[in-house]
């Protein structure tokens, strides 16, 4: 009797484990800033189910009237879902997109980034004097903050103080815009910075030392209370600042309301809004959503909006399915890449670089890993950029094996014996550091090393934490790795490319005179359609001297309750939903 | 008494030390940093910038010197800023950890009064039907990864059927006062109590048929048995209180684990806990409070450890400490 219990249980036993292992899927990585790789989870390279390009830009829902009744109980509430914000609602000190999120809702700068990536006027119009080297803000008269103070140009200039501050330490480099006597207040003994003036109550001047294309990104500053914020300023010491983190006042079309640590955000229209027109939905709240169950916060109606749904096969039938969600999906502006040493033999060879570009079937990668979700490239900047050169001027580089053969005899690497190739009896050997865990990786390896092989090189890949494999990229001990980067709204890749950029330097060692000089020239021209030509030249040259392998372009995806109506049309890659927010409206089914 | 736990407080004061260096040179000399971990943040990042930024946090300096100057911050309570969250780490773990500790406590109760009735009530019926299923049920249980008793949880309780919410602490948008809030908080626990209470009840039923089984072999349980005493006195009274002696140490090790937190699960259902925090710091290369965190949470076990001494010695007069 005993006995057949046994049979019965560890029966039940195995069924119930196999259960378990049917079930259970991989958690997707921890969402981290630095894993710009993050989203597009799955690598489930199973059967393609449509070889077509995906659908993109805006998708209305198929079946509106589904939309849930608990969302449809909120008449005078927007939930927005995302990632938690930390609660540093400051747009001196934030660093994480969802806290830039809430930013955005609350504050305004002197301008601000546009659709098409270029910088508009904001708070304030501007002139340029001087040979250009002397920028005169008018602020907007009408500009009041939320508390019905005005925004005036000492509030602008109080922007500048902070951002040059001995003890600042946010993601804003003021360094760069070269602001007259912006080294002696930052790093000696002056008390002003020079530079800036406060003409009157709504003008400010500001001088810079050399102006190039990118001054004005730095110099059109948010704009705070000075009267607020800077009650506890003392130079050198931002603690009293940072203590109202949690507190924000500005003059955007939000005002704050409270904050729930890891929980929600809360705001109310701004009813002064001095433009006049208040947002048409009273509340909005900012709701913390994980990966796990994003989707399902809409499916229940919990939120009606989601900032960051990973782009793959599984979401997009999810959301089809549910009928009532439609969804924006757009290129990201930002690739992935494979980072290669130039410091070392034979990667500093244009024609092996080009060899390792045809050699390797990206197609297949990019398909493996972001089940066709995500587009080639062959020219290391956005496609969505201005800056992006005609598709009939780069070479694509389509995988053709037989072509990197070629480029690898050429280039004076001769097959030996052993199936591997030789150059002065050095065997082809290249060391790929892979970062962990990483999707991209986990497609790309096995593939890289096949056809690498094919090709005659020893390719040998190594898995390490990410932090630890920008050490040891840092530290030059590495011939390839696997990176991700977001762009900024403007194109100049001074950090990539230039000889003195920071990774150029630092951790590609590629140096190229006739690509700095294009660079150069591209930051100088403050002439925009001159501009693009030469960013056209530059990214060509770039495409055919392949400082590293572009891989892809994925997509980010908005989802959208079809109760909202206002979004459509209304985000770009370098425009983000929060600018079309204040326009949404709530409609009945 | 006295005596002893004074003596063993100090006698705890190296072992800290040691553990603080230990925690220091685990984060300090694991590669990478805050700035690196914000490598591909931007591309705005000059190599000037990163120098000044690393100066500005005291990360050029000697280890000796930026342990010195870690201790003797930490000595007069300031465990410093957290780069992530830019207020003082205290405020960050006051902020989180208490959300932690009452879904851990409430999970610490349920686990170990679960545990004893079942344990109790396996071991008196050794080989029982009722053994067997508890016995099986318990592994399943215990062998499940939490982010999938989770999600299942959450599909059947929450979209499936919308009994309980999605995640969450409290109701959204809404500020509860008193009692309403107490419900709601409890509301919002539910799921996530009883996923971490399925997850860790199986051990503890482990722990208490043993110890059970072990002590109903003995021969005063045969003897009270042989005065005639009840069954349920028996257990309950001769039985239960002697088995529970090597749980105390048991019990008293689980505490710092209350201040923990649970990454998986704290994650899976947005509850504001303090594990989620400590994965993204780790991530982001927050070593202050990383360091911060992992010492307190090494002085509450090494607190822990003499609790359950002294414990012992309070329950157990075979063990007397002087």
């Amino acid at each position: 009797m005993r006995k057949r219990w046994y049979v019965l249980l560890s029966l039940v036993l195995v069924f119930s484990l196999t259960l378990v292992g049917c079930g259970s899927k991989p958690s997707s990585s921890p969402a981290t800033e630095n894993n710009a790789q993050q989203g597009d989870g799955g690598t489930d390279s199973t059967t393609p189910e449509s070889s077509d390009q995906p659908e993109t830009g805006y998708i209305k829902a198929k079946q509106p009237e589904l939309v849930p009744e608990a969302a449809k109980k909120r008449t005078d509430t927007i939930v927005i879902g995302m990632d938690s914000p930390k609660g540093v609602f400051n747009p001196w000190f934030y660093k994480t997109a969802y806290d830039g999120y809430v930013v955005d809702m609350i504050f305004e700068g002197l301008g601000k980034v546009g659709k098409d990536g270029l910088v508009e006027p904001d708070l304030a119009t501007w002139e340029m004097k001087n040979d250009n080297k002397t920028f005169i803000f008018h602020l907007d008269p009408n500009a009041k903050f939320s508390d019905g103070t005005p925004v005036t140009a000492e509030d602008a200039a109080f922007s500048f103080y902070i951002f040059l501050d001995p003890s600042y330490d946010g993601l804003t480099d003021m360094s760069i815009a070269k602001i007259v006597g912006a080294d002696a207040y930052k790093n000696g003994n002056a008390t002003t910075i020079e530079g800036i003036k406060v003409l009157d109550e709504h003008t400010l001047q500001v001088d810079v030392e050399e102006v190039n294309a990118l001054t004005i990104r730095y110099l059109t500053v948010p704009v705070l209370p000075k009267h607020y914020y800077g009650k506890e300023f003392k130079k050198g010491d931002l603690s009293g600042v940072k203590k109202l983190n949690e507190q924000p006042l500005g003059s955007g079309p939000y005002v704050f309301e409270k904050f729930v640590p890891s929980q929600e955000v809360r705001l109310k229209a701004n009813e002064n809004y001095w433009r006049g027109n208040p947002p048409k939905v009273q509340n909005l709240i900012v709701k913390a959503t994980n990966d796990e169950t994003k989707l399902q916060m809409l499916q229940t109606g919990e939120t009606d909006f989601e900032e960051g749904i990973s782009v793959n096969r599984d979401n997009l039938d999810q959301i089809d399915a549910m009928g009532f969600l439609d969804r924006n999906m757009l290129l990201n502006n930002g690739y992935g890449y494979i980072a290669l040493n130039h410091a070392h033999e034979p990667l500093n060879d244009r024609l092996v670089r080009q060899a390792l570009m045809y050699g390797l079937n990206r197609e297949e990668v990019v398909y493996a890993y972001s089940q066709g979700l995500a587009e080639v490239i062959d020219v290391p900047i956005s496609k969505v950029s201005w800056a992006y050169p005609d598709e009939k001027d780069i070479i694509h580089y389509n995988y053709d094996p037989e072509k990197a053969k070629q480029l690898l005899d050429e280039a004076g690497w001769k097959l030996g014996n052993d199936g591997y190739r030789y150059k002065d009896g050095k065997k082809l050997t290249l060391h790929f550091t892979a970062s962990s865990p990483n999707p991209v990786n986990d497609a790309l390896v096995p593939i890289a090393k096949e056809n690498y092989k094919d090709l005659g090189i020893d390719f040998i890949a190594e898995q390490l934490d990410f932090n630890a494999m920008v050490q040891k990229m840092e530290k030059g001990d590495y011939d390839m790795a696997f990176l991700a980067v977001s762009l900024t709204p403007d194109p100049d890749p001074s950090q990539h490319f230039h000889s003195n950029g920071a990774d150029a330097k630092q951790v590609f060692h590629y140096s190229n005179p006739e690509v700095d000089k294009l660079i150069e020239a591209g930051i100088k021209e403050l002439d925009q359609a001159k501009r693009k030509e030469i960013y056209q030249q530059l990214f060509k040259l770039l495409n055919e001297d392949v400082p590293y392998i572009v891989m892809y372009q994925r997509y980010n995806m908005n989802v959208i309750s079809s109760r909202l109506k206002g979004f459509e049309g209304e985000i770009t890659p370098f425009y983000n939903f929060v600018n079309a927010l204040p326009n949404v409206e709530i409609v009945q089914y | 008494m006295f005596q002893y736990i004074i003596r063993r407080l100090m006698e705890s004061v190296p072992t800290i030390i040691g553990a603080s260096i230990v925690i220091f040179l685990a984060f300090s000399l694991a590669p990478g940093d805050v700035i690196t971990a914000n490598y591909t943040g931007g591309m705005n990042l000059t190599e000037e910038r990163k120098a000044e930024l690393r100066e500005l946090y005291g990360l050029n300096k000697p280890l000796p010197e930026r342990y010195g100057l870690w201790m003797g911050h930490v000595l007069q309570g300031d465990f410093g800023q957290s780069y992530l969250y830019n207020k003082p780490v205290t405020d960050v773990i006051k902020t989180f950890v208490w959300n932690s500790f009452l879904l851990s406590a409430t999970v610490l109760v349920l686990q170990w009064m679960l545990a004893l009735v079942i344990g109790v009530f396996s071991a008196v019926r050794q080989y029982s039907l009722f053994d067997s299923l508890v016995t099986v049920l318990v592994f399943v249980a215990m062998s499940l990864p939490s982010f999938f008793l989770g999600l299942l949880l959450l599909k059947l309780f929450a979209v499936d059927y919308r009994i309980f919410p999605l995640g969450g602490m409290t109701s959204t948008g809404v500020d509860y006062q008193g009692l309403q809030h107490i419900l709601d908080v409890a509301y919002h626990m539910a799921l996530p109590v009883l996923t971490l209470t399925l997850l860790s009840i199986g051990g503890t039923t482990r722990y208490f048929r043993m110890t059970m089984l072990e002590v109903v072999r003995q021969d005063y349980i045969r003897t009270a048995r042989a005065k005639g005493l009840k069954e349920r006195v028996v257990i309950f009274k001769h039985a239960l209180r002697n088995a529970l002696l090597p749980l105390i140490t048991l019990f008293a090790l689980e505490l710092p684990g209350l201040f923990a937190g649970a990454i998986i699960t704290e994650r899976i259902f947005n509850w504001p806990g303090i594990g989620r925090v400590t994965l993204d710091g780790l991530y982001q290369r927050d070593y202050p409070l990383m360091m911060g965190f992992t010492l307190i949470i090494a002085f509450l076990t090494i607190l822990a450890n003499i609790l359950a001494d002294v414990l012992y010695g309070v329950a157990d007069p075979r063990v007397r400490h002087r």
